[in-house]
């Protein structure tokens, strides 16, 4: 049996590494804390944020993989939304802008008010997601 | 005459808080000629108060070149540096206590999206490959019997993701396993760096920096 659980423990461990490791090679290569830092001008903090994504990640997957059931209420499931509704939508555009997406497409159009993409592109988000959400509701 | 050398390395980016630019405060000087050399740190290459009013401006190298020769024909310059050089005012402003709120104010929202983003992209990931599943497999597979609630497997794995994102990043708290920078201060610099390119090419499209005509 003590062979067992040695096996389960290495399997765990190393597969809970490189998952940990593969998920945030993503986030760090589009470079999404580095522009929130950027663009708040809080760039000596950037110690202070990674320990919060190293924080945020540990309590995500713990409470995903055991299933606690943390009764924090509406409030906390309201905070928990909005903040992971920013995050997901600046990792989403990001995304799409690493593999230049929006300059791709204006530059094969000629279309020039970037402005206006950007504005059309948050609407657009907004929207689908209300409608994704709505569809679910009934 | 003799003719001499002044070496100039410019930097990518500066900050300003005087309404005047001189020379040194775009880069490092160097001549082998004290004299030249203390004269040059002290030319002006922008008066503020006289241009017009913005937050930064783009310098070409070839406008200090000419400021210098315009004083010292008989100087050749050389830079070593960047060959435009952002300058941004900061303006020196006492930092009040609705500066010192306001800043906190701010980090504490940076704060709160790393980790319910971080939070909520782990378990979309996990709920995506449907973990439980594939625990309760694995469990099976090695032990040869049904997983009852949480395994010792779940426990690894979590004593693993939290290793593996500590060493990723590379410091628990403020203390640092190595002396690397960790990826996030990477990112920031070439973040960073990006963003100055960018300023300058703008800049040099619009026809908004200063250079020689």
């Amino acid at each position: 049996m003590w062979i067992s659980l040695f096996l389960l423990a290495i399997i765990g461990i190393s597969s809970g590494a490189v998952v940990s490791g593969g998920v945030f090679t993503v986030l760090i290569s589009v470079g999404l804390v580095p522009r929130f830092a950027g663009r708040t001008r809080t760039a000596k903090e950037v110690l202070k944020y990674e320990n919060f994504v190293v924080a945020g990640t540990i309590f995500g997957g713990v409470l995903s993989i055991f299933q606690f059931k943390i009764l924090f209420g509406f409030l906390f499931a309201s905070v928990f939304g909005f903040f992971s509704g920013i995050f997901v939508g600046c990792l989403a555009l990001s995304i799409a802008e690493m593999l230049d997406t929006i300059p791709v497409f204006s530059r094969r159009v000629k279309f020039k008010n970037l402005k206006l993409a950007i504005n059309a592109v948050a609407i657009g988000k907004a929207v689908g997601s209300l409608v994704y959400f709505i569809k679910d509701y009934k | 005459m003799i003719k001499e050398t002044l070496y100039i390395k410019a930097e990518r980016n500066v900050k300003i808080t005087k309404d005047k630019v001189l020379i040194s405060d775009i880069g490092k000087v160097y001549c082998t000629d004290s004299g030249i050399l203390s004269q040059v740190k002290a030319l002006q290459i922008l008066d503020i108060e006289k241009a017009e009013q913005k937050s930064q401006y783009v310098i070409s190298i070839l406008k200090i070149i000419e400021v210098v020769n315009q004083i010292f024909p008989q100087v050749t310059v050389v830079n070593l540096g960047e060959t435009d050089v952002i300058v941004e005012i900061v303006k020196p402003k006492n930092i009040g206590r609705a500066e010192k709120i306001w800043y906190f104010i701010k980090v504490g929202f940076v704060c709160c999206i790393c980790f319910f983003g971080t939070a909520f992209t782990i378990m979309a990931f996990h709920n995506d490959i449907g973990i439980t599943s594939v625990f309760d497999n694995l469990y099976f597979l090695i032990t040869g019997k049904e997983a009852m609630g949480i395994t010792s497997l779940e426990v690894f794995y979590s004593l693993g993701l939290s290793a593996g994102i500590v060493v990723f990043y590379n410091h628990i708290g403020k203390k640092r396993i190595t002396n690397d920078p960790t990826p996030i201060e990477v990112e920031m610099r070439i973040y960073e760096e990006d963003v100055d390119t960018a300023i300058v090419e703008s800049n040099n499209r619009e026809g908004n920096s200063i250079d020689v005509d």
